[in-house]
This record gives structure tokens, C-alpha cells and sequence, in this order.
């Protein structure tokens, strides 16, 4: 599935597989301030959730996956 | 205890011990190179194994030692401790114990109360290395359930949330390498999907690089996570990552790049309330486990028998403590096999007695599958998926298939006289011959036979050289000295009862090296020396025998002193012994009763010395021989038959009888004409290659009537065999041929005639006396 972008916001769906970290830290790169939509992202790939982790983009929805949800939702002591 | 169970435990005995021999080996190599990781890793692996083994059986004495000694070894191993002789006294000391334990364990197949006070008092020794405070040795009842050992927790565990280190949860630190995610791998995945998760923290490892520094295919996670599965299920979850850290060994990361690192919290001795649910689920969890490897067709025997000791173990932690012995008198008078113990297992299932959660899925229905295996376990079954390339077989077994090959190659014996028979008795030549073919056939058999079960006894010495590292440590530590040994030639093989002979002697040869022979690093220094002494054992093969030196570069014998004590002792007249040249005062050693030491010591100085090495060598046909220079040092030098299962004798006649005289003793046969032999007194004597050989009839001396009888000639026949140091020529009435025999020691009432060795049946059937000279003449 991966990801679909649109304007403000990128929706991550069904798998997201490591080639999209790339393309989404692109994009978020080049967009500051978009909102990553999570809702109906089944199963994320660790280098995705390193860039959401890194660039800290607005998250919006709630994955499914308890476990990314209590992750993405954690402030980080960076 | 069942058939089966005793033979698990004979099982675990063999492998504990395998095991502890190659432990000790090992910690004595780690001390040499504490650099090595595949040493380290070796040992682990070999104190995990033996641990893995304990956990079958109830004995927790013994767990808990080795288990404190897992721990130790994985710090090490993971670079968290620095090996040093502290540690290894302490480890080296635990295996002692551990080895000892077994002993008792297969001479009464239980621990002994009492056991685990000790036990416990070694694994808080060991555990005092690990730097932390050691547990309250209260932790008795949970441990069959948990064996997590409390483990400090270590320093990055207390960046988690204090309320995540709870009892009997594993805590696991994972930091991917950069360059996991061009390995496929996503660590992310691995740590979500953990067994027994509960928890999962996500973090930077190092933090986050500024705008384009920022590379999202270099992993940069630091995934810490609790679980309340088993350590082994977490370890066993990790158990590729391991590996690919060992393959980091990039300089450039050192602290962060701690591999995965299973740590334990301390279990609580009573499970606070909260846990008794948890408690329950495992519980449940792990005796549905057992139901469903009970229902598997074709278990074997073995499998059966764990299963019923982990059901045992579980029993323990059930709340209902009536309904658990109830259960427990049940399984002990149920009958082998898995289908009575599976119904058991069905009727006193945890669930449905008043647990607080049932498990989210009931168990399965398990009274069809055990039916079905009900009464033929197949053989094949956990048999045939390893090809075994090694046999572990007892030594009963190889004995009496050596005696059934010794018996053989007797009887084989039997067809020449049959062969002769059949010619002289009954005229049939063609058959004589016939016969004689087919006994150098089945001749050439049956020593390649003898031949092959010989290799099959033959043993390298270097097992036990083995325990010499050992005892020259503790030894020179404790007398503080500086010694290195030097092992040569641990490959050179010897049949099995020859080497387990030797053991002893050898243990006591070097005794006497590190405790007399080697001098202190001053002394030394002083004597211009290295400070570090020089113990050499060397092992060779010469011929048939095998030669074994032992030397060092110590102070050598003190022939003054050595001679003042032999006086002193009165082992020999003052005169005697200063006209003895040194080489010869040095051979006093051996006499029985002698000691130069004052003052006993439990090293030496018991007067048991070097005459005891001596005997113990002359029994198994060795000899023994000792050099020694002062301040240069001293070597023993022992020669040994290979093996002693055949030995070759020549057959002599005296007094109508025949007798056998090992060959090895023998040095000639002459035949002396009889004006050559001079008689002085009773005594007799003749010269032979300008030497003067003392005589003796063995007719007299085995108080036979007839003289030796002279040949057509007017010869005698004298046979020169060697006693000790000297000659002695035994006048017999005839020679006849050699013949290898089995020999038999007298037994019964006969023990006590030493002039005998033993006998030896031959091939026509007739028994022959086999003669021991040394005690003879």
C-alpha cells in the first residue's frame, strides 16, 4: 500500500516498507509543518518510524497497533 | 523412580561430568588468554549446557551453583566483567563442588539435606563478583518455576520506568546496528513482536543529526522493551541479533553497541498479588504445553519422563495446596508411559479450579491423541534426526567384548592340534591341511579383531594431563611459587586401564616437582634462573611402550641430604651410603619409608613417595626411572606398555610342567654347559659375556623334585630374565615357543601365591601357570 501524499498531510497505509522512509523524509523535509496521518497504517517498517521518530511531524489518527500508538504518542527526551 | 528415570540420570551424570572436565579445562585456558572470546564462548556454552541439564532433575543444589556460574561467565562474556584469578578461584571452586555433587548424586541418586546451605553460600560467592548485593538466600520455593537468577539490574535499565522492573519480567535493551536495514532487517518488527510483551520504549541512540545529517536507512534506534515471557522464549526471540554483533566489532561505538542484553529483575520469593495472575497464566500456559507434547505420537521415553518432572516442578506453584499433594500421590503411583500421565495431566489441569483468569483459549481436547499413541512409541522417533557419528558406550561392554575376542583367539588356538590330530590320529592329511588354511584365516581375523578392540581402549594421555593444569595452579599458588607447564605429546595413546593407572603416580611425581624440586621466584632469581620455573610432561611412543618424562628445571635432588635421611631412617647402614656415587643415592628416593621433609605437609612429607609411584608403575609392567642434577632439576622418566590386555610369554619347562615367563622380563636364553656352571657353597654362578650371573633352579624354587636336566649335550638351559637392576639366570629343563596370552589373575584363595601372575588357558585346552620372577627368586 505505503503512502499517499497530499498537499498538508501524508496518510501512511496498510504496510509501510523501509523504500518509503526515503520518500517521506523527503517529503516532510521539504514541507515543514505537514501532518502524517497513521490511522490506518497496519505495520510500519523501523526506518519509517525512525523519520517520524527524527523530523517529528504533527501525527494525526491513531494506529491500530497499540504498541506504534503508545511509541508515536511518547515525547522524547531527545 | 521409574526404569526410564534412572536412566536419564545416568545419562546426565556422563554429560555433568563430560561437561565439568571440559569447564575446568576451559577456565584454565580462559586464565591464559582472557582475550579469547571463542574460549569464553566455549566455556559459557558448556556451563549453559550443564545448567540446561540440571534444570531435568530436581537437584537444586546444584542449579543454583551452576546457574550463579552462568551468570558470572555471561558478564564476562559480554565484556560487563574482567576475567581475573579471583573469579576463577571462586568458578574453579564451584565446579569442584558441582563435580562433587554429582558423585553423590550418582552414588544415591538424591542431594542430601543440608546441600543447598552450601550451595548457596558458593553461588553468593560468585554472585559478589558481579559487584552487586547478593539476594537474600531465601529464594527456595519459586526457583523450580523461575529460574531467573536475580541479576543486578544494569545501569540502562533504570532509564525505564521503575513500575517495568517488576519480579519475574525480563528487561531487554536492543541496539540495532546502522546497517540493519540493509540486512532486511527491521528491528522494530523484532522488538513488537517479542514474546510477552509489555511494554515498549523507543528511543534515539544517539540523538537525532540536524537537517541533511540525518540518513533514515542508518539506524539510529535504541528499542528497550519488558517482557514477562521466560528469558530463554525472549532469547530465543533475539537469537539473530547476537550474531550480527558479533560481527560489530567497530571500535567507534563502544559504549552503545551492547548487544541485546537480557537482564532479570530479582523474582520475589512470595509472588505479590498482582503476579498471581500472571502466575496462573504461565502456569496454565506451560502445563497445556506439556498436554500437548504428551499427545504427539511416539514419544519417547526420555520425552516422557521430562514432561512428568516439569509437571512435578509445576505442581508446586499451584495455589491449591491439598489438591497439589492429592495430585502429587496420583503421579506417583501412576504406571509408565504417556497415556496414564496425560490423563492425569487432564484431570488435575489448573484450570477450573478457582483460577482468578482462565487462559484466553481453552486447551485443546487431549484425550484422542494420547490414545493414539497409546502403546507403541516408535524407536526411530528423536533417534534418527542427528546422525551420531560418536558412540558413548560403557567400558563393561567394550571389557566383555574384548574377553569374548580374548576367548576367541584361544580358542582359534585349538585348530592347529586339531589339524595334527587329524593327520597323525586318523591319517587324513588333505583335512590337516584343509584345516590349517582355514585356521590362518580365522588367525588373521581374529587379531585384526584384537587389533580393533585394542584401538578402541586406546585412549590419548592427554586426558590426564588434563588435570594437571589445575593442580600445578593451585599448587604453585599455594606454595607460592611461579610455574609454567609445559605439555608435550598429550596425543600418544595407551589402552585406558594403563593411563587410569597412571593418574596417581603421575599426580604424585609432580607433587614432589612443585613442593621439593621448584624453588621460589627469589630463590630462583637469585640462582640466576627465570623466576618462572619450568614443569615439562612429555609423552612419547617408542616401540610398544609408551614413555612418559617428567622434568624440571628445579633445585634437583640434594644427594647429601637425601643420603643423611636414608641413615637417618635407617633404611640403609651409614657406610653403605657414602660410598654410593650421586647417581646412585639419588635412586634412594625410592626406597619404601623414605622422606626428606621434616615437617608433614599435606603436599608431601608422608613418607608414601616416589616407592609408591614405584610399585604403582612396576604393576601394570612399567618401569621407573629418576635423574636429577643439583640446581639443574630432576627428571623421571616412566616407561609403560601400551596396553595390558595380551601379554607375551614364553613357555619353559621345568620338572615335567610347563610354565610361562613374560617376555618382557626376559633378556636371553643360553644354554650353559654344565662343567661352565661353578658352585660355591649352595650358591651357583656361571659368566656369561664376562659377567657373572647369579643361578637359581626354578624346579627348587618351586619345590619340585627333579634336578634341571641336562640336554644330549650336557647342556643346561638357563633363562636370564631381569630383576630390577640385576640378572638372574633361572635354570630350567626346556624352552619352548612364545605365545600371547590373556592373563588371568589368581582369584579366590589363590590371591595370595605371588610367585604366580596368573594363568592363561591355551589353545589345546590345558591351563598354563604363568610365573612371576620378582617374587619368585
Amino acid at each position: 500500500m505505503g503512502i499517499r501524499y497530499l498537499k498538508k498531510s501524508a496518510t501512511l497505509q496498510g504496510r509501510v516498507n523501509a523504500e518509503d522512509a526515503e520518500i517521506l523524509l523527503e517529503w516532510l523535509k521539504s514541507r515543514p509543518g505537514s501532518a502524517v496521518n497513521v490511522t490506518r497504517c497496519q505495520q510500519m517498517h523501523a526506518a519509517v518510524l525512525q523519520v517520524l521518530l527524527a523530523l517529528r511531524p504533527r501525527i494525526t489518527g491513531q494506529p491500530a497497533d497499540p504498541w506504534l500508538q503508545a511509541v508515536l504518542a511518547t515525547p522524547q527526551p531527545n | 523412580m521409574s526404569l526410564n528415570s534412572t536412566e536419564l540420570l545416568d545419562q546426565f551424570i556422563l554429560e555433568s561430568r563430560e561437561c565439568l572436565e571440559r569447564v575446568g579445562q576451559r577456565l584454565l585456558d580462559v586464565e591464559k588468554a582472557p582475550q579469547d572470546a571463542d574460549l569464553l564462548n566455549d566455556l559459557f556454552r558448556q556451563v549453559h549446557t550443564l545448567k540446561g541439564n540440571c534444570g531435568l532433575f530436581e537437584f537444586k543444589a546444584l542449579e543454583l551453583v551452576v546457574h550463579a556460574g552462568e551468570d558470572v561467565l555471561d558478564r564476562i562474556r559480554n565484556g560487563r566483567l574482567s576475567y581475573n584469578a579471583s573469579i576463577a578461584d571462586a568458578l574453579l571452586e564451584a565446579m569442584d563442588y558441582t563435580a562433587s555433587l554429582i558423585d553423590v548424586i550418582e552414588a544415591d541418586g538424591a542431594l542430601p539435606e543440608g546441600t543447598q546451605d552450601r550451595a548457596r553460600l558458593l553461588a553468593a560467592a560468585l554472585r559478589d563478583h558481579l559487584g552487586e548485593p547478593v539476594a537474600a538466600p531465601a529464594a527456595g520455593r519459586t526457583e523450580a518455576l523461575t529460574p531467573v537468577a536475580p541479576l543486578p539490574a544494569p545501569d540502562w535499565s533504570n532509564a525505564l520506568p521503575a513500575e517495568w522492573r517488576q519480579p519475574g519480567r525480563v528487561l531487554v535493551r536492543y541496539v540495532p546496528e546502522a546497517t540493519c536495514f540493509f540486512k532486511g532487517e527491521d528491528p522494530w518488527h523484532l522488538a513488537r513482536t517479542a514474546p510477552g510483551l509489555l511494554h515498549l520504549d523507543v528511543r534515539p541512540n544517539t540523538p537525532w543529526p540536524e537537517g541533511d545529517q540525518f540518513d533514515c536507512y542508518a539506524c539510529n534506534l535504541d528499542l528497550r522493551l519488558v517482557s514477562e515471557a521466560p528469558l530463554a522464549e525472549v532469547e530465543a526471540h533475539f537469537r539473530y541479533v547476537p550474531e550480527q554483533v558479533d560481527h560489530w566489532h567497530v571500535p567507534e561505538q563502544p559504549a552503545p553497541a551492547q548487544p541485546t542484553t537480557p537482564a532479570t529483575a530479582p523474582v520475589a520469593t512470595h509472588a505479590p498479588a498482582p503476579h498471581t495472575d500472571l502466575l496462573n497464566a504461565r502456569l496454565q500456559q506451560v502445563w497445556d504445553d506439556q498436554c500437548r507434547l504428551l499427545a504427539r505420537t511416539g514419544i519417547s521415553a526420555g520425552t516422557v519422563a521430562a514432561v512428568r518432572q516439569t509437571l512435578t516442578n509445576l505442581l508446586v506453584c499451584r495455589d491449591d495446596h491439598a489438591l497439589a499433594s492429592q495430585a502429587h500421590t496420583a503421579l506417583q503411583g501412576l504406571a509408565p508411559g504417556p497415556v496414564p500421565l496425560a490423563q492425569w495431566a487432564q484431570q488435575y489441569h489448573p484450570d477450573g479450579h478457582g483460577q482468578a483468569h482462565p487462559p484466553g483459549s481453552p486447551p485443546p481436547a487431549m484425550a484422542q491423541p494420547p490414545r493414539r499413541s497409546a502403546t507403541h512409541p516408535t524407536p526411530e522417533d528423536g533417534g534418527t534426526e542427528r546422525g551420531q557419528k560418536v558412540l558413548k558406550v560403557s567400558q563393561d561392554k567394550i571389557d566383555r567384548l574384548m574377553e569374548l575376542i580374548g576367548e576367541m583367539v584361544v580358542a582359534k588356538n585349538a585348530l592347529p592340534y586339531l589339524a595334527t590330530r587329524a593327520e597323525s590320529l586318523f591319517g587324513q592329511r588333505e583335512l590337516a591341511r584343509e584345516i590349517k588354511t582355514q585356521y590362518s584365516v580365522i588367525n588373521r581375523i581374529a587379531e585384526d579383531m584384537q587389533h580393533a578392540i585394542m584401538q578402541v581402549r586406546m585412549l590419548p594421555v592427554g586426558i590426564i594431563f588434563q588435570r594437571f593444569g589445575r593442580l600445578v595452579r593451585d599448587l604453585s599458588k599455594k606454595l607460592g611459587k611461579d610455574v609454567s607447564l609445559v605439555i608435550e605429546g598429550e596425543d600418544t595413546e595407551a589402552d585406558k586401564n594403563v593411563i587410569e593407572s597412571l593418574a596417581d603416580p603421575l599426580i604424585h611425581i609432580l607433587r614432589n616437582s612443585l613442593d621439593h624440586g621448584l624453588e621460589t621466584p627469589e630463590v630462583r632469581l637469585a640462582a640466576g634462573k627465570p623466576a618462572q620455573g619450568t614443569l615439562r610432561v612429555a609423552a612419547r611412543q617408542e616401540g610398544d611402550r609408551v614413555m612418559l618424562t617428567i622434568s624440571d628445571d628445579g633445585t634437583g635432588i640434594d644427594t647429601d641430604r637425601v643420603r643423611l635421611k636414608a641413615v637417618e631412617r635407617g633404611l640403609i647402614p651409614a657406610d653403605r651410603a657414602s660410598s654410593l656415587t650421586d647417581p646412585e643415592a639419588v635412586q634412594l628416593v625410592f626406597l619404601p619409608g623414605f622422606s626428606t621433609s621434616d615437617a608433614i605437609s599435606d603436599l608431601s612429607g608422608r613418607g608414601v613417595g616416589m616407592d609408591v609411584v614405584r610399585n604403582a608403575v612396576e604393576r601394570i609392567n612399567g618401569q621407573v626411572e629418576l635423574e636429577s642434577v643439583r640446581g639443574q632439576g630432576t627428571t623421571v622418566r616412566l616407561t609403560l606398555p601400551l596396553s595390558m590386555a595380551v601379554t607375551n610369554v614364553m613357555m619353559i619347562e621345568a620338572g615335567e610342567r610347563r610354565f610361562g615367563v613374560p617376555m618382557d622380563l626376559i633378556v636371553e636364553t643360553v644354554r650353559v654347559p654344565a662343567e661352565d656352571v661353578h658352585h660355591f657353597k649352595r650358591a651357583q654362578t656361571t659368566v656369561l659375556r664376562g659377567r657373572i650371573v647369579p643361578l637359581r633352579a626354578l624346579s627348587d624354587l618351586l619345590g619340585l623334585e627333579s634336578a634341571p636336566r641336562l640336554n644330549e649335550d650336557g647342556e643346561l638351559a638357563v633363562l636370564v630374565v631381569r630383576l630390577g637392576s640385576e640378572n638372574v639366570g633361572l635354570l630350567v629343563d626346556n624352552f619352548h615357543g612364545t605365545s600371547d596370552i590373556i592373563l588371568k589373575p589368581l582369584e579366590g584363595v589363590l590371591t595370595g601365591i605371588t610367585g604366580f601372575a596368573g594363568t592363561a588357558l591355551m589353545g589345546d585346552g590345558s591351563v598354563l601357570m604363568i610365573l612371576n620372577p620378582k617374587e619368585l627368586v
